[in-house]
């Protein structure tokens, strides 16, 4: 039988969080270490825990009462206890035992310390994209970002829109992109739970830049007007929150705010 | 091989499993239209998949970590090139390890189907032309991988 | 967040401990606590015995497959099965190529696997 260990960290980087990584068995003489360690977590005012457990090798349904017992008084103060590096064996017996009703699992530290960051914190994410300026590109570009809202729990509905303002303004980057196709177009996301902000990039064609400053100056304008050219811009503008064009220097950067509403 | 200019694409993504279905598929769909089967494309997201997932895993644990994907396609092949920030001592250790076990116990699979380490970067070795794994200064990861395009 | 993976089910005549299971979608790493989730559930109201329609299944990683050798080892230690039925060409290839065409029951169709229940 091996023994139980806990070892409690504080995580460096997110200092609201405790990591309790167990090791070995956990098991009826478990409760009482357990327990004496949760008292002091609650001290400590420590409400957000993770039980880091990829080292145990058994765990018996009182400690799995326990740790519920836990996670209840952590609920009750705004807090929460998720369990992280669980083998399938097991997670499976849990399963069977209802837990996962119960308890948040994720497969390691890392996801879990992400989720918290993501649905605690509400932090935002980045991610960046360059490809070459071709309009054949476009399509797998709009549904990778589509895709990543989808991924992170936008509704259907939002993620459609998204879709079409990257498609629109990475449409216009290709179009209205320098001929000699010397620079490629880069795009921004920065994406959290109530918002995404994207960022197209691209380097203009100078004989356009005229007439791309004037079309963007009557789209951002107040007045209602139909518009024989311009018709993506106009359609970003109707689908976002917020749009905004800069042409300085040699290349035209298009941004593009987006609420989440579902 | 031939030296033409490829299509190059870069991404950089948050160390976060979340982005790794998106990534895959974008991939995909980008090989699909320059011409390459989908066979070769399936099998070229299994590798995306695969390498981003050992990125996420075994990469910096720093919650602003990122994860960086160069695709280059050219006519006749894909390669892709990824880094991770650097993991920890320990998580490189272990991916050592793993590569190494599966060099000199190649018989025994189903002990690695069981525990599941190293299946991922095994898969992406039976499905490369050419693959080199470097763990560089302070323990940066980079996988090169390149997948040629099947005769018909 | 997941990737998209839905499971459809559906009883077989004849059998009280069996159930079919449509796998639709892609198994990865973002999707396999959910799958585990419920198929752990179907163990546990008795369906010892499984047979997986993967006619809709267009993904399959290393994690998928890591979950799928669990079903099959799990079902055994209670007395069943876990079969696979219609593998896409795609996902066939990246089982065989590890070599788990032999740890895994894969039947060409539902009904093959169906009638291999004991």
């Amino acid at each position: 039988m091996k023994p139980l260990k806990i070892e409690i960290q504080k995580s460096e980087l997110r200092p609201d969080v405790s990591v309790w990584h167990f090791e070995g068995e956990l098991d009826t003489a478990s409760v009482e270490p357990i327990n004496r360690n949760f008292n002091k977590l609650l001290e400590g005012k420590q409400l957000y825990t993770i039980a880091e457990m990829s080292k145990v090798t058994h765990i018996s349904s009182s400690a799995v009462g326990e740790l519920m017992g836990c996670r209840q008084v952590l609920t009750e103060h705004g807090g929460d206890l998720v369990i992280a590096g669980l083998n399938l064996d097991i997670k499976t017996k849990l399963n069977q035992m209802g837990a996962a009703n119960i308890f948040k699992f994720h497969s390691n530290l890392r996801t879990a310390l992400n989720a918290y960051t993501w649905d605690v914190e509400k932090k935002s994410e980045n991610v960046w994209l360059s490809f070459p300026p071709e309009l054949n590109f476009v399509p797998p570009v709009r549904q990778f970002v589509s895709r990543i809202a989808r991924q992170k729990g936008y509704g259907q509905r939002d993620s459609f829109r998204v879709e079409t303002i990257v498609d629109e303004a990475c449409n216009n980057a290709v179009e209205h992109g320098a001929p000699d196709k010397s620079r490629d177009i880069e795009m921004f996301l920065k994406i959290d739970r109530a918002k995404l902000e994207i960022e197209v990039v691209n380097l203009s064609d100078p004989k356009k830049i005229d007439s791309l400053k004037a079309i963007s100056k009557s789209i951002l304008g107040t007045e209602e007007k139909k518009f024989e050219r311009g018709r993506g811009l106009a359609l970003i503008k109707m689908l976002s929150n917020d749009l905004a064009i800069d042409f300085s220097g040699k290349g035209t950067t298009v941004h593009v705010t987006k609420l989440r509403e579902e | 091989m031939k030296h033409e200019t490829p299509y190059v694409f870069k991404v950089k993504i948050p160390s976060d499993v979340d982005y790794i279905p998106p990534i895959r598929k974008f991939f995909a769909e980008i090989l699909q239209i320059k011409s390459f089967d989908s066979k070769f494309s399936f099998r070229s997201e299994v590798i995306v998949d695969e390498i981003c997932h050992n990125a996420v895993t075994y990469g910096s644990q720093s919650l602003d970590a990122t994860v960086d994907l160069v695709c280059a396609v050219y006519p006749d092949r894909v390669e892709f090139q990824i880094n991770d920030q650097g993991g920890s001592k320990e998580n490189v250790q272990r991916l050592k390890s793993v590569m190494e076990q599966r060099d000199e116990e190649f018989e025994k699979q189903v002990e690695y189907f069981k525990s599941n380490k190293g299946l991922g970067l095994e898969i992406v070795r039976m499905l490369s032309a050419e693959f080199d794994l470097k763990i560089g200064k302070d323990n940066v990861t980079s996988i090169r991988v390149v997948r040629k395009r099947e005769e018909e | 967040m997941e990737s998209q993976i839905e499971l459809e089910y559906e009883d077989i005549k004849g059998r009280t401990n069996a159930k079919k299971v449509k796998f639709i979608g892609d198994l990865d790493a973002t999707n396999v606590e959910t799958i585990l989730e419920k198929i752990c559930n179907l163990f546990t109201d008795g369906f010892i015995n499984i047979v997986a329609d993967f006619k809709r299944l267009r993904y399959v990683n290393s994690t998928g497959l890591g979950i799928l050798l669990h079903f099959s080892k799990s079902a055994k230690e209670k007395g069943g099965s876990f079969k696979i039925a219609n593998v896409n060409e795609n996902v066939y290839e990246i089982i065989e190529i590890i070599g788990a065409t032999s740890l895994l029951e894969i039947y060409d169709d539902v009904d093959e696997a169906v009638a291999a229940l004991q």
